[in-house]
């Protein structure tokens, strides 16, 4: 009897995964935790273990397919077994997945009505209409208002058909009706905000009156895949045309990667949407240099040995952002949300471009935990294998290109979180010494982009300021007093 | 209520008593020997043969429906059969004394009145009436079928077969049927032999027949109006409504045509001694001997008599004399005519109730039986002559129950092919200036009418040729809107009348029709018994007759007390009749405000609700007279609503205000009173005057642009501007003051859900008045809807309105199921 394999679902906000290879082909011999396909989320990629034994009967998507989660994958089943009912049934669920991404998740105000709906009163005066309705920012697992509609806010019928009818990815939109309801207003909106910024996917101003071409959505989710970014002509046409050999080609195109597209759209939701500005400062950083060489010295039972600079730099931020709770914070519109606790995201370079993992209560955790938490995460990243609830949470980040040998740059607020971090290459640098004389000592730059929307100059500076002296200040005492619960 | 009627305190505090008369019982004492020579021997025969016709008819019937044959022919049908075997003498006894232009009303169990009528019709008829009406009814349809089959001996043979082939291909639900089976049984009736709907509802016949008298009266038409009802449907209060109303002392006091009496009419109660099962004399009625009633009614007793059902005789002795003294202009009468039902109410009684003793002793005086002794031992003919008579009409009627049981012959309708057939008869959407031939009758030249010429005097815009705005005493309002077509409508068509309660000397009990009893006569606006099944019922009988008439139910509220006559009758008999009868009647209901929760209802939804009436509700002086205008143009029937609210309201909206010349409004058309692009606003009735109040708000407070559309008229009802204004604007509220569970606008928000789903914005959201009674007028602001409860609505629906603050909880979805779980 031939069995469904599903798609599995990783991490409880992923919806559906772009499948990416097949390692097995229609006839193969498969067995329980065989890698039947690669599959990607926006944040990271996995294997597909198949969960039948006999042969691959039916792939229901081919490679570059968005595939919801939970539902039909593949077929395995003996040789030759007549599997059209299957397929058929795997494709109606393939609809019905659908009808489900569109509804609204579970919502996390019903308790809250649940509440309402035992004391309530006179339908009249000031009722319970004021908890019923919801902020439209209000979700703190959103990456903005962009990826808050495509989370899971309704739109309307109207706006789906406008959107449908202009080539709109309507999720694209911030609602703005009842219960964050997307009006065609806000599609209108979202369509002439990208046009504005030429973001991908999109071209000129939206032109009510005229039709567009239709731009194919195999995606579900509200992100662009790549397939919908397809040139119309492949380039080898335009070669040919040229009469030059197809590998000559002037240049390639190649299209963005699912996670390149959340990139690209989080980046511009992020400077479109607050006000940053970025401040250099800079440390000597004589001392964390002798104790990375200390470390690296020190007897390797005191586990110190994988200790590096980026490492301090991430456990004294923790410290000195825990007294600032004002900068590791999330701007949410109207309000600004303070955390008591640092969760600090770490940028990180991979193959599928950038990703921030998060170190959770990093405030309380030792040098040595940071640092080999980092160096877990950051290879769980790189390979495609991190979890996406790891990819979320953060409150701060910190973005270390110092090895690249940056002297200054202005780092990208990560949404809705209030501030960044930059951590810039060390550089030799000449000051008045204690005699009066010029003295050469390595200097460490950071930049710290904060959202002005929320936070003044001047508070930005003092925390910069604070964070500069307690690494120019780092050393053994402050190591063991941070142990005893001192201050660094 | 009149002026000229003094109620004198001195008269009326005087010691006396009241006296009646006796009534008499049976009182016919010839034998046929007797009369013999009157009758002449072959009147007497054709007495004989009607009876063995209706007893036939009816024992095919039975059988056809308890053994599924007749005759040799295999068939049955799934409708009713309410049998009167052994009733049958009555009824030919009353048809035998009427006259063509005499006609009857009957009940369920009407087969028997209705085939006598009709062979006594036959007989009085020329051949050429008889061929003209056979080769024109139903375009001579089943004419044509019959004569496939049938070779008639005569015109008066051919007609006989024409009238019981048509009535069982009615009872057969076919399309050869009197009128294309949509009857059936119950309402096998046929206009051009003096026989009128027969009815389902017991007692439903009381009202209406005395509205066709009353049109006979009115219009001066000749013959009388029998109304045949069962001693059961003296148990219904709209009988009584009926018998007072055809006897009120106005007919003799106050009409202008100076009669003695009232209406022509004769309520013939045939009192077979059960109504269904309840024994009505010592079980479920009190008045032991039912001719009594007449007495209760007025003090010429309704002429009441009690008549021994199964004699043919004695029944002819007696329409003989009370249609003389309706002839004299006296009426109404009242008649108790006893009889017995030999078989079960309908073919599935088990007879339960009554003994087989009892079946027996009425068994050994059928009527059938008895009279045929009578011929014989009067020596009219001798018995085997009788025999072979009623071997002939058995024979007779088992070659006409082949005939209708025949599909190709006698087919059903087909509703695969034409889909349509019963759509086309709910209305017949006709226009018809005038119903009447003569002079309309007034008592002094119309223009005389001072009100009519204050209303024509008046501005017929909010505002002057200045600009400045108008008084309220000089505006041209809804109430002189709705008054000036009518009036305009008297001096147009002889048959209109107006009647309800208090509409003569105190013009309406909101005055509309103020003024209007300086010209018009008694006969034509009348104040009627606080009566409201009587006043609707009349009216229905009134318009069948082909009379226009204008009724008014002083409140919404009291479409309760004439609900039948509502939903059941006026409402059907279009379509029951398919489309032979028309129906121009307007009920005018004012849906009340100030008086509490019995007066204060706007059940526009109920009637709605009611398939093949016509729905309006003005909300604008505009529309009230171009509505007005239409429905008594037209030949429907209306329920025009009006609202107490809004009676002194001028023109607000229409471009020039109300036009002077007459003009229509197509019914089923909206008015768009307000443009605007961002939101759609649609009501119906006063709460419109709220809607703009809410769209002033949003245009002042939000920059929102509300289009209001009003709906004027419910049934019929255009979608295309509706749907226009959705596409442009995607959101939707709709408002009125009926309460909003199952109000007319939810069903129009769930059609511009079903029509418009892809071009909505939000959630078409209707704004109704709470599902609580009515509280004093103190309390209005929380029942019924206010413009903030529009705007609230917009807020929690359609689009969340910045720094707005709800008045209510009422638009949340959390109040929303709360309240329906609490049903409220």
């Amino acid at each position: 009897m031939a069995q469904i394999v599903n798609m599995p679902k990783e991490g409880i906000t992923v919806e559906s995964c772009i499948v990416g290879a097949w390692r097995k082909d229609i006839g193969d011999a498969v067995a329980v935790d065989d890698v039947l396909f690669e599959y990607e989320t926006d944040k990271a990629a996995f294997e597909c273990l198949s969960t039948a034994e006999g042969v691959l009967l039916h792939k229901f998507y081919e490679p570059g397919d968005e595939a919801p989660v939970l539902r039909p994958a593949a077929i395995v089943g003996a040789a030759g077994e007549d599997v059209a009912a299957l397929i058929a049934e795997g494709a109606e669920g393939d609809q019905s997945g659908a009808l489900d991404i569109s509804a609204s998740r579970p919502d996390s105000s019903s308790t809250i009505r649940d509440k309402d709906d035992a004391n309530l009163g006179s339908s009249f005066g000031s009722g319970p209409q004021d908890t019923e309705r919801r902020s439209v920012s209000d979700g703190s697992e959103s990456q903005g208002g962009v990826m808050a509609a495509g989370g899971g806010a309704v739109a309307s019928p109207r706006a789906r058909s406008f959107a449908a009818e202009q080539g709109i990815d309507v999720r694209t939109a911030v609602g703005t009706g009842p219960g964050g309801r997307i009006l065609e207003a806000d599609v209108i909106a979202a369509a002439n905000y990208m046009a504005a910024t030429g973001e991908a996917g999109r071209s000129g101003a939206l032109d009510l009156g005229a039709a567009r071409p239709e731009v194919s959505h195999t995606d579900t989710i509200g992100v662009v895949t790549p397939t919908d970014m397809a040139p119309d002509a492949a380039p080898a046409d335009i070669a040919s045309e040229a009469g030059a050999d197809p590998t000559d080609a002037e240049y390639t195109d190649e299209p963005f990667t699912n996670i390149r597209g959340v990139i690209a759209k989080a980046m511009v939701a992020s400077l479109a949407n607050s006000a940053q500005l970025t401040h250099q400062h800079s440390f000597d950083a004589t001392s964390i240099l002798s104790m990375r060489e200390d470390f690296k010295a020190a007897d390797e039972a005191l586990g110190y040995g994988g200790v590096s600079v980026g490492d301090i730099i991430l456990f004294v931020t923790s410290r000195v952002l825990a007294k600032h709770p004002e900068i590791n914070a999330h701007v949410m519109g109207e309000s600004l949300r303070k955390y008591h606790t640092v969760n600090l995201g770490l940028a990180v370079d991979t193959p599928r471009g950038l990703m921030v993992p998060t170190i959770f209560g990093a405030e309380k955790k030792s040098l040595k935990t940071i640092s080999s938490e980092v160096k877990v995460l950051a290879a769980a990243a790189r390979e495609g294998r991190i979890s996406p609830d790891r990819l979320a949470g953060g409150t701060f980040t910190v973005s270390n290109l110092g090895a690249t040998g940056v002297e200054v740059f202005t780092p990208i607020i990560n949404p809705p979180q209030a501030a960044i971090l930059g951590v810039c290459g060390v550089t030799e640098r000449v000051r008045k010494g204690k005699d009066g004389q010029p003295e050469v000592y390595s200097s460490m730059g950071l930049s710290l982009t904060y959202d002005h929307r929320a936070i003044d100059g001047a508070p930005a500076s003092r925390f910069a300021a604070e964070l500069c002296e307690a690494l120019g200040g780092f050393s053994w005492r402050a190591l063991a007093l941070d142990r005893k619960g001192g201050a660094i | 209520m009149t002026k000229s009627l003094f109620v004198d305190p001195k008269e009326l505090s005087q010691k006396s008593e009241i006296v009646f008369q006796s009534i008499p019982v049976n009182a016919y004492d010839k034998s046929v020997a007797d009369v013999r020579t009157d009758f002449g021997d072959e009147a007497l025969v054709r007495i004989y043969r009607d009876m063995t016709i209706l007893r036939a008819f009816e024992d095919m019937l039975s059988k056809i429906k308890t053994q599924g044959s007749y005759g040799g022919v295999e068939t049955t049908y799934p409708g009713p059969a309410h049998l009167s075997l052994g009733q049958e003498a009555g009824a030919v006894g009353q048809a035998y004394a009427l006259g063509v232009e005499d006609i009857i009303f009957g009940s369920h169990r009407s087969h028997s009145e209705i085939l006598a009528k009709s062979l006594s019709a036959i007989e009085k008829l020329g051949e050429d009436a008889l061929m003209f009406i056979m080769e024109n009814f139903q375009d001579g349809m089943i004419l044509k079928a019959l004569e496939k089959v049938y070779k008639a001996a005569s015109v008066k043979d051919l007609a006989i077969h024409f009238v019981l082939y048509g009535a069982l291909c009615e009872i057969f639900a076919r399309e050869n049927g009197f009128h294309r089976g949509m009857g059936g049984s119950m309402h096998a009736f046929f206009l051009p032999f003096g026989v009128y709907p027969n009815n389902a509802i017991v007692g439903g016949s009381g009202t209406i027949a005395a509205g066709a008298a009353l049109y006979k009266r009115v219009n001066k038409a000749p013959g009388l109006v029998i109304c045949n009802i069962g001693d059961g449907s003296l148990g219904c209060g709209p009988v009584w409504e009926a018998l007072n109303f055809s006897a009120m002392d106005q007919y003799h006091t106050l009409w202008e045509d100076r009669k003695p009496g009232g209406l022509p009419i004769i309520f013939n109660v045939w009192n077979n001694a059960y109504g269904m099962g309840g024994q009505t004399r010592g079980e479920t009625m009190a008045y032991d001997m039912l001719a009594r009633i007449g007495a209760g009614v007025e003090p010429k007793q309704m002429f009441a008599e009690r008549v021994w059902g199964h004699d043919p005789l004695a029944v002819i002795d007696c329409y003989r004399r009370k249609k003389a003294l309706i002839d004299q202009g006296e009426g109404p009468v009242f008649l108790d005519v006893l009889t017995y039902r030999l078989t079960g109410h309908s073919t599935s009684d088990q007879n339960a109730y009554r003994s087989k003793e009892e079946i027996d002793a009425w068994t050994e005086v059928d009527p059938i039986k008895v009279f045929r002794e009578g011929l014989v031992s009067a020596g009219v003919a001798g018995d085997a002559s009788f025999a072979d008579l009623m071997a002939e009409t058995e024979e007779r009627m088992a070659k006409i129950c082949g005939w209708a049981a025949d599909t190709e012959l006698s087919p059903y309708a087909d509703f695969e092919k034409d889909y349509h057939i019963i759509e086309r008869m709910m209305f017949s959407n006709g226009k018809e200036a005038s119903f009447g031939d003569g002079e309309p009758m007034f008592l002094a030249a119309p223009d005389t009418c001072s009100r009519a010429k204050q209303v024509s005097e008046k501005n017929r815009a909010t505002t002057d040729a200045e600009g400045k705005a108008v008084s309220k005493l000089k505006l041209f309002n809804i109430r002189d809107a709705i008054f000036e077509p009518i009036f305009d409508k008297y001096k147009e068509d002889s048959t209109l009348i107006s009647y309800g309660e208090d509409v003569r000397d105190w013009g309406g009990a909101f005055a509309v029709y103020r003024g209007l009893n300086e010209v018009v006569p008694y006969m034509r606006l009348f104040n009627s018994p606080i009566s409201e099944a009587a006043i609707v019922g009349t009216a229905v009988g009134y318009g069948m007759m082909g009379g226009r008439v204008i009724t008014e139910l002083m409140y919404c509220d009291f479409i309760g007390r004439a609900g039948d006559e509502i939903f059941n009758q006026m409402s059907k008999w279009q379509a029951m009749s398919a489309g032979i009868l028309r129906m121009p009647v307007v009920l005018r209901v004012s849906v009340g405000a100030k008086y509490g929760a019995q007066h204060s209802q706007d059940w526009t939804a109920l009637c709605a609700h009611i398939p093949g009436l016509k729905v309006c509700f003005p909300a604008t002086p505009w529309e009230a007279k171009g509505l007005m205008t239409a429905a008594l143009n037209g030949t429907d029937p209306v329920i025009f609503f009006e609202s107490q609210r809004i009676y002194d309201m001028g023109e607000l909206f229409h471009p020039g205000g109300v036009p002077d010349a007459p003009y229509e409004i197509d019914m089923g058309d909206t008015n768009i009173v307000r443009k605007g692009t961002d939101l759609t606003i649609i009501t119906i009735g006063a709460t419109l005057y709220k809607a703009v109040e809410a769209a002033e708000k949003l245009s002042h407070d939000h920059g929102l642009e509300a289009e209001i559309i009003n709906l004027h008229s419910l049934v019929p009802l255009d979608y295309t501007k509706i749907l226009e204004s959705v596409d442009k604007t995607g959101k939707v509220a709709l408002a009125s003051d009926a309460c909003a569970r199952g109000s007319f606008l939810e069903g129009v928000a769930r059609n511009i859900t079903e029509l418009a789903f892809d071009r909505l914005d939000g959630p078409p959201v209707v704004v109704g008045a709470q599902n609580w009674i009515t509280p004093p007028f103190e309390y209005d602001e929380f029942f019924f809807p206010q413009a903030d409860w529009i705007l609230d609505a917009i807020h929690e629906k359609l689009l969340p309105l910045k720094g707005y603050s709800p008045k209510t909880g009422l638009f949340t979805s959390v109040d929303q199921k709360r309240r329906a779980k609490a049903g409220v």
